[in-house]
């Protein structure tokens, strides 16, 4: 499953990183204690969070996230899209909370890992 | 120049979380039997207190800070620390403007008491404190700098509310003076253990909610001309043959 096949199905706005939608989804992760992604998200994953601050990219980057999907409305800084964008991380958002887009998510067959 | 015992953040009664014994004249009077020179008061999104401390302070050797410990919309705590109570009254206006438009819970979160210098009740604060504002972590760095005013990232060193949990690592050009630590971790040790806090000057506080806290908690010693915000700036920096005494 690739990031593309996610926003094609799923309430998802791509805010950067049109260009790398291709990338495969190997599981999913969430937390806004950007520590806690740090230490235990997998590679490959797509992590959803509430934390819009600029730091969610390179938290994204140093673990080789798949995207990074900011729910339950919040609006990431606009830092935080330039940053993304020149990091080649896909940043999304989505009026859903966390706990109804990871519901989606398992739904769609992105697991844990 | 000499030495200057400082506690630079420190809770009143009007934070939720602290005891009711913790009124301005009550921490003023601790501080003067027990050598403790300058007080910075910072109750949570709050600074309805200061002036009620600067009152109590008036005529003893204690100097109190204007100062506030803000919740950005990361939920990370700063401490805002002014050198002139007009600098916080505005620094109290974008706060106020900035707020989450929820009402305390006292049964639930405690209550926030306003007081005046002789311990009388003068008001009770209605807004929520303990939560977030809708300001970022850099917007607060950037207007509490703007309005002379100078911020340290509270208790780094724990698995709350901190920079560090909250976002990972400290953003690079955020404009902070200083990362503090709690009583868990010794000043000396804070770069070691917490490797994220780069070359930014570490200060230690007591946090105090409570009395024992106040008089138990770390505290820094400086050595100033005077007892001044501009003076500890200087001090975190060690400029100036300003400095922190080990
Ligand atoms: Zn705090
Ligand atoms: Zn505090």
């Amino acid at each position: 499953m690739t990031v593309n096949d996610l926003v094609g199905t799923l309430p998802l706005t791509v805010v950067a990183g049109q260009d790398r939608l291709a990338a495969e989804v190997t599981g999913g992760y969430v937390s806004d204690l950007l520590s806690n992604v740090m230490g235990f998200a997998a590679p490959g994953s797509v992590w959803v969070t509430m934390q819009g601050h600029q730091n969610i990219v390179a938290v994204a980057s140093l673990a080789g996230l798949a995207a990074v999907i900011v729910a339950g409305g919040a609006v990431p800084e606009p830092e935080t899209a330039a940053k993304a964008e020149t990091e080649g991380i896909v940043l999304l958002t989505t009026p859903l909370s966390s706990f109804e887009l990871v519901g989606q998510l398992y739904r769609s067959g992105v697991k844990g890992q | 120049m000499r030495r200057f015992v400082a506690d630079l953040h420190v809770h009143t009664l009007l934070s939720p979380c602290a005891a009711v014994e913790m009124t301005p004249r009550n921490i003023v009077w601790h501080a003067a039997r027990h050598g403790i020179d300058i007080v910075a008061i910072t109750d949570h999104n709050a600074g309805d207190n200061v002036p009620a401390a600067l009152a109590a302070a008036k005529g003893t050797d204690v100097t109190v800070l204007p100062g506030m410990e803000v919740e950005t919309k990361e939920e990370v705590h700063l401490v805002a620390l002014f050198e002139k109570p007009r600098q916080l009254f505005a620094w109290e206006k974008v706060v106020a403007a900035h707020r989450s438009g929820r009402m305390n819970d006292t049964d639930r979160l405690g209550a926030q008491f306003v007081v005046d210098e002789e311990d009388n009740l003068v008001a009770v604060k209605e807004e929520m404190l303990l939560t977030s504002l809708t300001l970022s972590l850099n917007e607060v760095c950037d207007q509490v700098n703007a309005l002379g005013g100078l911020v340290i990232a509270s208790h780094v060193d724990r698995p709350a509310y901190s920079v560090l949990s909250q976002l990972g690592f400290i953003p690079p050009g955020l404009a902070l003076a200083a990362v503090e630590v709690s009583r868990r971790t010794p000043r000396a040790e804070a770069a070691k253990r917490f490797p994220a806090i780069g070359g930014l000057p570490v200060v230690t506080a007591s946090d105090a909610h409570t009395i024992e806290d106040f008089l138990s908690g770390p505290k820094m010693a400086f050595n100033l001309e005077a007892p001044t915000l501009a003076e500890i700036r200087q001090a975190i920096n060690n400029e100036n043959a300003r400095g922190v005494v080990l």
